[in-house]
């Protein structure tokens, strides 16, 4: 496929710009330090002691700080949904750019222990050099406390030492925990190594205590190489003293100072707002919600509709689900399928059945299937287990409303953002920028298309009414081709004569769609397996179709 | 809530540390430095940990995520039967290989990060754990022919054969009525 470069543009270009930035900020850091302590006159003796593992262990030092305070910023999810809200962000470009905060985080990290692993091979080669090349002359210069100290003494007994080993192991404990395997598989042992940061934050700001590395500060009443008085230049051995010689002369002992810790003054503003945002979840989602209904849908989805005081919420926006009857510290993420609105104040979701947690919590909810009810003389009504509430936060399906036109691609479960927002333009379309909706959903089995099928069907009506017939695009495809179904309902019939067998053919698909809305930008939102948003990824980037920018959105949670 | 399984994480930490063992290895050799004899054990065993752990193990439930190329190491590790199964084995043979990494400097780190994962790794052998080699289920393919096991019980509403036949020499004696009835309005 040929890669236009206006299409490439319009879906990479935000992100690879925030890159070259981040790049470029770390580049400039590492060279400004290591040029600062090659060359800088202060550290004139220190260097001639240490060499370049001065300046590299200082220069990643300095990279590390930068990191460090970065990588907490796109995890405050909460400020980020408001960034998302409010008109701060106005244009479409930099709130595309939130969506790519966890890679950001990632990348950051990544930074984070690359540079960690050049900072410490520098340390321990300065801490070789400072037992090697005790130097007598400049007593106040030296770590080691004696010539040929056991280098593991000198760090096993100094503050940075001791603090720098204990650093590395909990980067350790935390990075081997946050791999894909990982995080899929045993989600607890990621959460619980990462919730580490805060000693990590704690340790690094006290890392610096103690001042290993010392500063000149007389520098002008002894400039670095001068002679001392009873000293003499090798150059004039036996010459007479010219007269610009009396500048070399030193006019007292040189003085040197350790340096101030500075690590602080980087990360605690981000690790305050951090700890704040934390704080402020915990607070707002102390209030336990009420249940109010339970519904079994067909392939084992559950639908959950809730009332909360003072919840609002858009289309597309998520929340996190806390059950202390099926797990006191285990936080799930779920889509709003329903927001709350004036007229309605319940919201829900609806959660496919799989996995230990959602199995459990099924249970609790709705009764096994098969036991016999007893009639009891009194209504007994049926007890919900206690339910907490994190949210909502933004995510990229906010984004459908502001395109004229948009696709949005569903596989399976991941319909979820999209009834939200269909929800949501059955109660009104006119005041939205959207003017044409493809809605593309695939599913393995028939029986899924029955989660929304009235809502479906009841937007479609509503169109129609309102003469709007062009407005939404049902496409719906069955990727199982074995068993051969058809809905047969009545009331279904708008659906059911959209209905597909067999896997979409997505260039057709946006061929279509293209040649329907030329000269515009269209907006694709997927949220489905990686199969295929990974297709539909390379499809935008694609040049093959003039006049139309095809702009990806991909939702995913892990 | 749910079983947690450690034997993961170790593996993950094991993998770290021997790469991290093997980079001090090098560095060690590299400048020679005082001591640079363990550096040299170190290289070694930073290689044979990798080796040792490069093949992840099948998850109790749910699909698991192999390692690129990793079925090579995985016939090679699962040849050595209950010494590599076995999770007690493991922590003790990484216990063994770290202690004289933490005679150097440069090796140090790898020496505190490999005797990590064996504490990991004890945990998960108290907990039941046990290496199961990832391989690749001989998969039986539906023969085409199966598909079609089942012909139609009924057969579509027209006559059969022999009055099909006689078509081209009985033009009206062709014409039959349809014993379903198709009418335009359907229910």
């Amino acid at each position: 496929m040929v890669l236009s470069f206006k299409s490439w543009f319009a879906n990479e270009g935000g992100k690879h710009f925030v890159l070259i930035l981040w790049l470029g900020a770390n580049a400039w850091l590492f060279l400004r330090t290591f040029l600062t302590y090659s060359t800088g006159q202060q550290y004139y003796y220190l260097y001639k002691m240490l060499g370049l593992g001065l300046c590299i262990s200082r220069a990643s030092a300095s990279v590390l700080n930068l990191n460090c305070s970065l990588v907490l910023l796109p995890m405050c999810r909460s400020l980020l949904t408001c960034l998302r809200g409010t008109h701060t962000l106005s244009s479409r470009g930099t709130r595309r750019l939130l969506d790519k905060s966890k890679t950001f985080h990632v990348a950051c990290g990544i930074a984070i222990c690359i540079f960690s692993v050049v900072h410490v091979s520098a340390h321990l080669v300065n801490v070789v050099n400072f037992s090697a090349f005790y130097s007598e002359d400049l007593p106040a210069l030296n770590l080691a406390r004696y010539l040929g100290e056991d280098p593991r003494m000198i760090i096993l007994t100094t503050v940075p030492g001791i603090t720098g080993v204990l650093l590395v192991v909990i980067l350790f404990l935390m990075f081997t925990a946050s791999s894909y395997c990982i995080r899929l598989s045993n989600y607890e042992i990621f959460w619980y190594t990462h919730n580490l940061f805060i000693v990590f934050y704690i340790i690094l700001m006290v890392h610096m205590v103690g001042g290993a590395l010392k500063y000149q500060t007389n520098v002008d009443t002894h400039p670095p190489g001068c002679l001392r008085p009873n000293q003499s230049s090798p150059e004039l051995q036996g010459e007479e003293l010219e007269p610009g010689n009396e500048e070399r002369r030193c006019k007292e002992e040189a003085r040197f100072n350790p340096h101030y810790p500075q690590t602080w003054m980087w990360v605690s503003g981000p690790l305050c707002l951090y700890c704040a945002e934390r704080f402020y979840r915990y607070i707002r989602s102390s209030d336990p919600v009420t249940i109010v209904t339970v519904i079994r849908h067909p392939s084992e989805v559950i639908e959950v509709r809730m009332l909360k005081r003072d919840f609002k919420a858009h289309p597309g926006q998520y929340i996190v689900l806390n059950c202390p009857g099926v797990s006191s510290f285990e936080n799930h993420p779920f889509t709003l399928t329903t927001c709350p609105t004036e007229e309605k104040e319940t919201f829900g979701v609806h959660m496919r059945v799989v996995g230990d947690w959602t199995e459990r919590f099924t249970e609790l909810l709705l009764p096994k299937t098969g036991v016999e009810l007893e009639i009891l003389p009194m209504v007994q009504q049926r007890r919900y287990p206690k339910l907490y509430v994190d949210g909502p936060f933004g995510s990229s399906s906010q984004e459908v409303f502001n395109y004229e036109v948009s696709l949005c691609v569903a596989g399976g479960i991941g319909v979820t953002p999209f009834a939200c927002v269909l929800h949501a333009l059955l109660d009104g379309w006119k005041q939205f920028r959207l003017r044409r909706l493809y809605f593309v959903w695939v599913c393995r089995e028939l029986q899924s298309f029955y989660w929304f099928s009235e809502l479906l069907c009841a937007l479609h009506h509503k169109l129609w009414q309102e003469n709007r017939p062009d407005y939404l695009n049902l496409k719906l495809f069955v990727s199982q081709t074995e068993d051969l179904q058809s809905m047969s309902e009545e009331k279904y019939r708008p659906l059911s004569s959209r209905l597909s067998i067999g896997r979409p053919r997505w260039k057709l698909l946006f061929d279509e769609i293209s040649n329907a809305n030329r000269q515009k930008h269209v907006g694709v939102f997927c949220c489905g397996p990686k199969g295929i948003s990974r297709t539909l990824h390379k499809l935008c980037n694609s040049g093959r179709y003039t006049g139309v920018t095809f702009e990806f959105n991909k939702e995913s949670f892990s | 809530m749910g079983k947690i399984e450690w034997a993961m994480w170790a593996n993950e930490q094991a993998l770290a540390a021997g790469l991290i063992l093997l980079t001090g290895g090098i560095v060690g050799v590299g400048g020679m430095f005082r001591g640079w004899e363990f550096a040299a054990y170190s290289i070694a065993a930073g290689v044979f940990v990798c080796l040792l752990e490069y093949p992840r193990g099948k998850k109790n439930k749910g699909t698991s995520v192999e390692r690129t190329g990793q079925y090579c190491f995985t016939v090679c590790v699962k040849a050595f039967g209950p010494l590599t199964r076995n999770y007690y084995v493991r922590a003790f043979i990484h216990a063994a290989i770290a202690v004289p990494a933490g005679f150097m400097l440069a090796t140090v780190l790898g020496c505190v990060c490999l005797g990590i994962a064996s504490l990991i790794y004890l945990g998960a052998a108290i907990s039941g754990e046990k290496w199961e080699p990832i391989l690749p289920r001989t998969e039986t393919r539906k023969a085409v022919g199966e598909s079609i096991k089942q012909p139609p019980q009924n057969p579509p509403p027209r006559p059969p054969a022999e009055m099909r036949r006689k078509r081209a020499e009985d033009l009206e004696g062709a014409a039959y009525d349809n014993p379903i009835k198709v009418s335009a309005n359907d229910e």
